[in-house]
Order: structure tokens, then C-alpha cells, then sequence
């Protein structure tokens, strides 16, 4: 990739230095030790079994439908989940790891004559447009965050931004190994990446329930330019 | 819009706020709403100070060496493949934007809520040329559609409107046919501005935190119309002032969890969404170009200065939902987009402090703001130095005020004389006592006997009982 | 215990009787009390306003007043908050920060002082009354004194307290403000008695002299039947209302 250009920079961070009584340019600047950390202490200990029963509570919180199957009955819930928000017209992600999760899914769009489509990276119009239109937008979750009620998507091909997006309802599903207490976990990981000179996602979204807003009275109103509804389906993987 | 809004004399603005009876009833509604969250949220983590104190360590560090993360980030744009432009003024940040757009020969721009663009009127510059220019926060919108009304919190910036008036402004402008429920008023919104997402040519968007090691940004929303703008649009630009930023992911984390709390009393918004460079040549939804616009504006003369620490500030406006000031006279009484106790500490910092000369004075310096505040500035502190530096420095008071302090200096520093004018105290006061309290006094005190009796000067001082009493032992 | 009183200037004036009965209770609790005289006011006012030349003036005058006292008992939280700023009025002389800290160290508010040093949380006192009580806001945000006050109240016999709706609010004293600033006081004032009216209370209790001239002040103009006492001279009363 071709670098992008940095203009005044020199200028403006020596008048930065100047006020601050910095003398010389930093090589490195050591982060200190930060006095606490209680962000490590929230829902420490707890076990995968515990960290889905707070998330089931939170999702009250937010708004959003709590499912929890095993990996072999997702189909089920998926179709119920379809009739529920009556539904015509799903899409989703279409990577490897995607495709395994809706292995069963040609059934269920046959037995309930679904429009379904899957993201694609080299048709990115038509992809919108379908997302646009869509129902249903289905993702699974890279990482789970428990204690706010999180889907954490780490964008990369296949994986597209819109899909979690643009449709009136959003369906993420969150393989049981993925929860985690909190954000702290989530950010703790990108940082480890960063270290190690990997190329973070050019999006991570952090999800919570459906879109909302209170701008009006605050008065919440649930779904605004996002999904109106949201859905969480939980599966057992471990 | 400018950061100065409104008219320019205070006290008509006061007097304005005061007497809009709509508006102190919401905004008394919702400074209890949020005053509530925030508390509720706050007790559920048990150990709030700590966090409290984590996120005045973080955002210290940070600001001490500002130089430093800002140059990691901008490196680590321009990695990417991102354009930085470091502005020092408002018009350097216009122009620049300006040449963006052009470039890109764009005529319609979507916006997702941003301060900082307010402040330097990036709208009208973008209009100058051309372009339109779509506010796609649903608050934010209801403000452009009525008439570019300013906002009043730099949260919910149409706080100050009632369902009705945003129902009318819709059916007057709009076409809008439905009640004033805001679920409809919602859904109306969501469906004007979805086209406008789709045909938009650039996404512009503010930015509540940068993260200096990998060169990222952290928006925080949750109606999805930043997530839109970011995704959606061929080129993206994005405005921070040069404080907003944090030298990792860990202290993001931090910073994020303390706003969302202290701002709605939200664990996690719906949507935080941490964008890294333009997207990558083989994904399909993601701006194709990117470009950061680093703002100075008046922030770098305030580094180094007793009010350092106002560069702390993370935007959740918990000190303006406790403000019983901001309670009665509103956010457009300030004549600043930034209101409230961190807008009185900050306006005359950025602006002309010969303008925003009254907004240190506006405040009974309760503390309650210092109190909520979720990274510790000393907020009712920094208005006294406001104070000082107006009164003894720029020596900005008025002559009979200055005289009457000197006095009081005088008295007070000497027993002899401070104990020769009490006692005559009662003397003085007896000409305007009327049943044992002052209800009209003269000259300065009319200022406290306009609305409140003042009780009349004992005849007997404290410490002639006390005197006379230890001589009767 | 020695104890030097600090009456406050609006004490010394205004609110002479709170000094009387603080001056009893003290010495019914085995205190000796001491009144330095050249005590003047805190300085607050100048502070406030931004004249920190003219408030290092009374500080002065202050921290030489109480040099030889063992502990300073103060009449109003806001004043004692007051005195504990002193060391940082004197950043850049030494030798009086050094002085200010030490009068800081021993310096409390009245209910502070009884509650905390002298261990007392009852003080058999007898007021029958239905009261509520304002908490001040540089008293409890400031100088930290939250539930001293309370503690007090609640032993005494006869005295029914009322829980005051918003009692965090400030009440629109603030020293300068209710003059400078009066239209936006006056709003806050009459939303702390409407709060106070509330309550079916009939008596309003404050530690605070400032804020009871304010409160007290607004109730009289507008003739609401509410008496207003300062906290001393409710802990000093023995049955007589």
C-alpha cells in the first residue's frame, strides 16, 4: 500500500513542544504504571457457564433476543428467529468460518422461500444493495464482551461491514468460547497484535443490541439507523 | 456555526433562557434522566473512583506528552495509506477540507456528529463551495432542519426542543405527517437519511478517541449513522482536536468505558467502532481514501497554562447534566457551542475571553460538576483561576468591584479596623431594618435584597457576648 | 480539650446565636473554649471573586489568629473549606504554606469536630420539631463532611428529620453569585424551597451560614412558614423550642 502524505506536521508539534516545555523530540515515551486497574477485576474468575448467564441479563439491557443451542440445533433456532421477525430476506457474512456455522441454512431458505445472499467482497454494489434491502443480517462474533452485552466483529474479506449494518434486523451468532468478561479482554488482544507487527482490521465494531437513540425527549427510542432489532444466539462449542 | 452562537450580550441571553418555560422543562426532564444513569452506573461498578483515578492518569500522561502520540499516530496513518493534515487554525482545517472535497468534485457530504467541526464552521465552508452538507445524528438533524438551530449539550444537542416542536419543524419542513411520538419521528428520520447515506460522495465524521499505536479511531454512537458514514461513502475524512487521543487499545478501553457511563449511563454504546486506515484493497464496504485532520484551534496555548488539565476533558457533558446553572438557563445562555461548567472553563480558552467574560462568573461553584466529572478536572477550581486571571491579571473587573475588594482585603487583614466596621455594622444597617430584617438595601446589596430578605446586623456582635461573658465567669 | 472557636464573619454579625449555643455545647461536652479576637473573616468573598492578593491578606490575619490553637472549630463548612485552600494561596511563599498547612491540619467544621474528634455521636440533645436538613455543597463535596451532621441529628430526641428531596442541589448561594448572578441564584434558591415546602417540614436545619442566609432569606420574602435554625443551636437545645 502506497503511504499517505503528513502535511505541517513539523510546525505544528514543535509549537505543541513549545508550549508544553518539551526541549527535545521523544524517541520513546515510556507508559507508566497506571496506579489501579480495575477494569481487570470486573467478572474476573468467572466461568464461561457464568460469563453466558450475564450476558443473557444484560441482553435484557439491551434490547435484544437471547437464544443459547448446541451447534447441532442452530438450524432450528434460526428458523424460528426467521418466522419471529417474519422475515423474507436474509444475508451474512461468507467466510470459511461462517459458511460452517449455516451449513444448514439451503433448507430453511427453501422451506420458507427466503431471498438469501452472502457478502461479496468483489461485487460490493450489489452487496450493498442487498444488505440495504435485507430483513435479516447474520454474523458470528470474534469476541463476546459479557458484561455490556458486546459483539466484537473483526472486519476482513468476507467479512463486511454492512451486513451487521443495513438490514432492519441483526442476528449475531457467539460461539460460547468466544465470551469474555469485558472489553478490557478484547482491547488486551488488539494491543498483543499490535506488538507483534500484525496489520489490525481496518474496522472493529463494537456491538451492543440494536441501534438506538434518545436524542428526542430522552426519550429511548430502540432502532433508529441501524438494526431495528437484534438477536444473540449463544452455541455451545465447548 | 462558529463556537460563539446566539446574541452577544449575556444577560439577554439569560434572561431568554430564563423565560422559556419549554425548554427548562426539558431540560430539567433530562438532566434528572442522566444525572440517574450516570449514578446508577457509577454504584454498579462498585469501585468507580478507582476509575475515575485510571482515567485521570491515563488522559494526563497522554496530554504531557501530546507531541509524542501525536506524531505515532499520524505515522501510523500515513502507513496506512492515510492523509494527515495537521491544521493550526480553523481556516487551515476548512481549507484543506475544502480541497478534499473539490478534488473529489463531491456534492453531497454525510456527517455524523462531530463538536469540533462546529467549532471551526466547517459546514458553511463546505456550503461556500458548493457541496451539501447532511447532519446524519438524529439530533443534530432535527437542529439543521429547523433553521441550523445551535446545539445546547454537546451530547444530546437537541436537548432543548419537545417532541412537538420537532414534530411540527417536520411537518413544516418535511412533509412529515405523523404524531409527535418519537418512535415515528424516529423511523421518519431513518428513512429520509438512508438515501442520503447511499448517494453521499464523502463520509465526515468527528472523533472521540484516537488511538496512537496503531494509528486508529474509536467513534461512539448509538444510532449507526457514524458506523453509515464510515462505511458507505468512497472517501472519508475525519476532524479531532488534538487532544482527543490515547496512546493505545488498553487505555481506550478505559477512556471508553468512563464516557459511555458518565455520558448516558450505558455499560458499551450500541455501536463503538474503531476504524483502522481506509479499508484494504480487496474488501468491498469502507472508504477507498482516508483523511485525518488534526485541529490546534486555540488548544496549544492552553498546554503548559493551570488550565492543562481542561484538555483532559472527554466529552461526556456529566458536568453539564449535574449544573443547576445549566439547569435554569439552558445551553444557548452560554453564547458557546461548548456549555456548561467544561464550556465556561473552556469557551474563553479557545474564543475571546473578552466575550465569554461572564461564563467563569456563572456558577454558585457547588463542585457538583468537579464531582461527576469521569477523569478528575477540577472543573469549579479552574473557574476560580478563570477568575483570578480575569480580576488580577488582565485586571478585566470593574473599578467599584476592584475598590471594594481592596477594602475588604484591608479589613479583613486587620483585626483593629475589620473589628471597628462590624461594630458599626448595625448602625449603618438601621435606617433600612424594617421588623428585624433588610428587605431593600442600598447599592451592592440591592443585588441580594432584589429577591431575598437579608437578615439585620445583631445588635450585640459574637464576640461582645463572648467578652462580656468570660469577664462575668 | 482546648478549642479555639471560629465564628465566621457572618456568625459574628448575623447569626450570633448558633455561636452562643456552639460555645455551651462545647463546654457541655468537656470542651474549653477559646475566641481568638483577631479573628476577621476567611476571605472567602475576595477568593471567590478573584482577588487572591486581597484574600492572602485575611488568610494571614487568620493563620496568625489561631497559631496557638490546639483545634479551630468552625460555624460553616464553606469557611472551614476555606481555610484548608489556604496552602495553596500561598504556593510561592513557603514559609506561610508551611503555616496554612498546619492550620489546616487542625481546623473542622463544628459537627466534623464532635462527630470525629471528640467521638461523640450523641449529644443529648432535645428539639421537637419536624426538620429537614441542607447539606451544603462545599461542606460535603470540599471538605468531605457528609455524615456528621446527620449522625448528630438523628440522636436527638423530639426531632423528626425529613429526607430532603435533591439535597445535592446547591441552594444559589454562592458568596458573590446570588448578587453578581442573581436572576439565575433566585431560581435555584426557589426550587431548594419549593423542595424544602415539600417535605411538610417546618423547620430547616444548616450547617452553613451562607446557604441559611440565602434559604432563610427567600422564605422570609415570601413569608412561608418555616423557621430556620443553624445546626448548633439545635444540638444545644434541651426541650425548649
Amino acid at each position: 500500500m502506497e503511504a499517505g502524505q503528513i502535511h505541517n506536521k513539523d510546525a505544528f508539534l514543535s509549537k505543541v513542544r513549545n508550549h508544553l516545555g518539551v526541549i527535545e523530540v521523544k524517541d520513546h515515551v515510556e507508559k507508566p504504571e497506571w496506579s489501579v486497574s480495575p477494569q481487570k477485576n470486573v467478572l474476573k474468575g468467572k466461568s464461561k457457564d457464568e460469563l453466558v448467564e450475564v450476558l443473557k441479563e444484560q441482553c435484557k439491557v439491551i434490547h435484544t433476543d437471547f437464544y443459547q443451542t448446541k451447534k447441532n440445533e442452530l438450524n432450528g433456532v434460526l428458523e424460528s428467529i426467521i418466522k419471529k421477525f417474519q422475515a423474507t430476506s436474509v444475508v451474512s457474512w461468507s467466510d470459511e468460518e461462517m459458511k460452517k456455522y449455516l451449513n444448514g441454512i439451503d433448507a430453511i431458505i427453501k422451506n420458507n422461500n427466503i431471498d438469501f445472499s452472502e457478502w461479496d467482497d468483489s461485487n460490493p454494489e450489489e452487496s450493498i444493495k442487498n444488505a440495504e434491502k435485507a430483513d435479516i443480517g447474520i454474523t458470528y462474533s470474534d469476541i463476546t464482551l459479557a458484561e455490556s452485552g458486546t459483539v466484537v466483529l473483526f472486519n476482513s474479506l468476507g467479512k463486511g461491514r454492512s451486513i451487521s449494518l443495513l438490514p432492519k434486523f441483526y442476528v449475531a451468532l457467539i460461539p460460547k468460547s468466544s465470551i469474555v468478561p469485558r472489553m478490557t479482554q478484547a482491547t488486551t488482544k488488539i494491543d498483543q497484535e499490535i506488538e507483534a507487527g500484525n496489520l489490525i482490521p481496518s474496522c472493529v465494531n463494537f456491538i451492543t443490541g440494536p441501534s438506538n437513540s434518545a436524542d428526542i425527549e430522552m426519550n429511548l427510542v430502540v432502532g433508529v439507523h441501524g438494526p431495528i432489532k437484534a438477536a444473540y444466539i449463544v452455541l455451545d462449542d465447548i | 456555526m462558529p463556537m460563539q452562537i446566539g446574541e452577544k450580550n449575556f444577560k439577554n441571553r439569560v434572561e431568554k433562557g430564563l423565560g422559556d418555560d419549554f425548554m427548562r422543562g426539558a431540560v430539567k426532564s433530562a438532566q434528572s434522566r442522566l444525572q440517574n444513569n450516570r449514578k446508577l452506573a457509577a454504584e454498579d461498578l462498585g469501585d468507580w473512583e478507582d476509575w475515575r483515578t485510571l482515567g485521570q492518569e491515563i488522559r494526563q500522561h497522554t496530554i504531557e506528552n501530546l507531541d509524542y502520540y501525536l506524531n505515532e499516530l499520524s505515522e501510523n496513518v500515513a502507513e496506512l495509506g492515510g492523509h494527515v493534515y495537521f491544521a493550526e487554525t480553523a481556516e487551515e482545517a476548512n481549507k484543506y477540507i475544502q480541497d478534499v472535497a473539490k478534488k473529489k468534485d463531491a456534492k453531497k457530504i454525510a456527517k455524523s456528529k462531530s463538536m469540533v467541526t462546529e467549532e471551526i464552521s466547517m459546514n458553511d465552508a463546505l456550503e461556500d463551495i458548493g457541496c451539501e452538507v447532511i447532519e446524519t445524528d438524529l439530533g443534530e438533524y432535527i437542529l439543521q432542519i429547523d433553521d441550523h438551530d445551535p446545539p445546547s449539550h454537546i451530547v444530546a444537542p437537541a436537548l432543548h426542543k419537545n417532541k412537538e416542536q420537532i414534530r411540527d419543524v417536520f411537518k413544516e419542513r418535511l412533509g412529515y405527517q405523523n404524531s409527535e411520538l418519537p418512535e415515528e419521528l424516529a423511523l421518519f428520520a431513518r428513512e429520509k437519511l438512508r438515501e442520503e447515506f447511499l448517494q453521499a460522495d464523502i463520509g465526515i465524521t468527528g472523533c472521540n478517541f484516537a488511538v496512537a499505536n496503531s494509528g486508529s479511531f474509536a467513534l461512539v454512537t448509538n444510532e449507526g449513522n457514524a458506523r453509515m458514514v464510515t462505511s458507505l461513502p468512497k472517501t472519508q475524512i475525519t476532524v479531532m482536536g488534538m487532544e482527543r487521543i490515547v496512546p493505545g487499545w488498553e487505555e481506550l478501553d478505559i477512556v471508553v468505558s468512563l464516557l459511555t457511563r458518565a455520558a448516558v449511563g450505558q455499560k458499551l454504546t450500541s455501536y463503538i467502532t474503531a476504524l483502522t486506515g481506509p479499508k484494504k484493497e480487496e474488501e468491498g464496504d469502507g472508504p477507498e481514501e482516508f483523511h485525518l485532520v488534526i485541529v490546534d484551534n486555540g488548544r496549544s496555548k492552553i498546554l503548559g497554562t493551570e488550565f492543562q488539565e481542561a484538555l483532559h476533558c472527554i466529552r461526556c457533558a456529566a458536568c453539564i447534566n449535574v449544573c443547576p446553572v445549566y439547569r435554569h438557563v439552558g445551553g444557548h445562555a452560554y453564547g458557546s457551542i461548548y456549555p456548561g461548567p467544561i464550556g465556561a472553563v473552556l469557551s474563553p480558552l479557545l474564543g475571546d475571553d473578552e466575550e465569554y467574560k461572564e461564563l467563569p462568573y456563572a456558577s454558585s461553584l457547588c463542585g457538583a460538576c468537579t464531582e461527576v466529572c469521569p477523569v478528575k478536572i477540577p472543573l469549579h477550581e479552574q473557574l476560580i483561576m478563570h477568575r483570578r486571571n480575569m480580576m488580577e491579571e488582565r485586571e478585566m473587573g470593574n473599578l467599584a468591584e476592584k475598590i471594594t475588594m481592596q477594602g475588604f482585603g484591608v479589613l479583613t487583614g486587620s483585626s483593629s479596623l475589620y473589628k471597628i466596621a462590624t461594630k458599626m455594622a448595625p448602625f449603618v444597617a438601621t435606617p433600612f431594618i424594617h421588623d428585624g430584617s433588610i428587605s431593600k438595601g442600598p447599592g451592592p446589596m440591592k443585588g441580594w435584597t432584589g429577591i431575598r430578605d437579608m437578615p439585620a446586623p445583631s445588635k450585640e456582635r459574637f464576640r461582645d457576648w463572648y467578652k462580656k461573658r468570660k469577664a462575668g465567669k | 480539650m482546648k478549642v479555639s472557636l471560629f465564628i465566621t464573619c457572618l456568625g459574628d454579625i448575623f447569626y450570633v446565636n448558633a455561636g452562643k449555643a456552639a460555645v455551651e455545647l462545647l463546654e457541655r461536652l468537656g470542651c474549653e473554649v477559646d475566641f481568638p479576637a483577631s479573628q476577621t473573616c476567611c476571605g472567602q468573598p475576595a477568593y471567590n471573586s478573584g482577588y487572591h492578593t486581597q484574600t492572602k491578606r485575611s488568610a494571614k490575619n487568620m493563620i496568625e489568629a489561631f497559631e496557638n490553637a490546639d483545634y479551630v472549630v468552625g460555624l460553616s463548612g464553606s469557611c472551614a473549606y476555606m481555610v484548608h485552600e489556604y496552602p495553596h494561596l500561598f504556593e510561592n511563599e513557603p514559609e506561610w504554606k508551611q503555616k496554612a498547612e498546619i492550620l489546616k491540619k487542625k481546623t473542622f467544621e463544628f459537627t466534623q469536630f464532635i462527630t470525629d474528634v471528640l467521638k461523640i455521636s450523641d449529644v443529648e440533645a432535645t428539639f421537637k420539631a419536624k426538620a429537614t436538613y441542607h447539606t451544603s455543597c462545599h461542606m460535603t463535596r470540599l471538605l468531605g463532611v457528609k455524615d456528621s451532621p446527620y449522625t448528630l441529628l438523628k440522636n436527638v430526641k423530639g426531632l423528626e428529620l425529613f429526607d430532603l428531596p435533591h439535597k445535592e442541589d446547591c441552594c444559589g448561594f454562592g458568596g458573590t453569585f446570588s448578587v453578581k448572578m442573581n436572576r439565575i441564584s433566585e431560581q435555584m434558591v426557589d426550587e431548594k424551597v419549593m423542595h424544602i415546602e415539600s417535605t411538610d417540614a417546618d423547620v430547616l436545619i444548616g450547617a452553613d451560614a451562607g446557604c441559611l442566609m440565602n434559604i432563610g432569606g427567600r422564605i422570609e420574602r415570601q413569608d412561608k412558614p418555616i423557621q430556620v435554625f443553624h445546626i448548633a443551636e439545635i444540638l444545644n437545645s434541651r426541650g425548649e423550642v
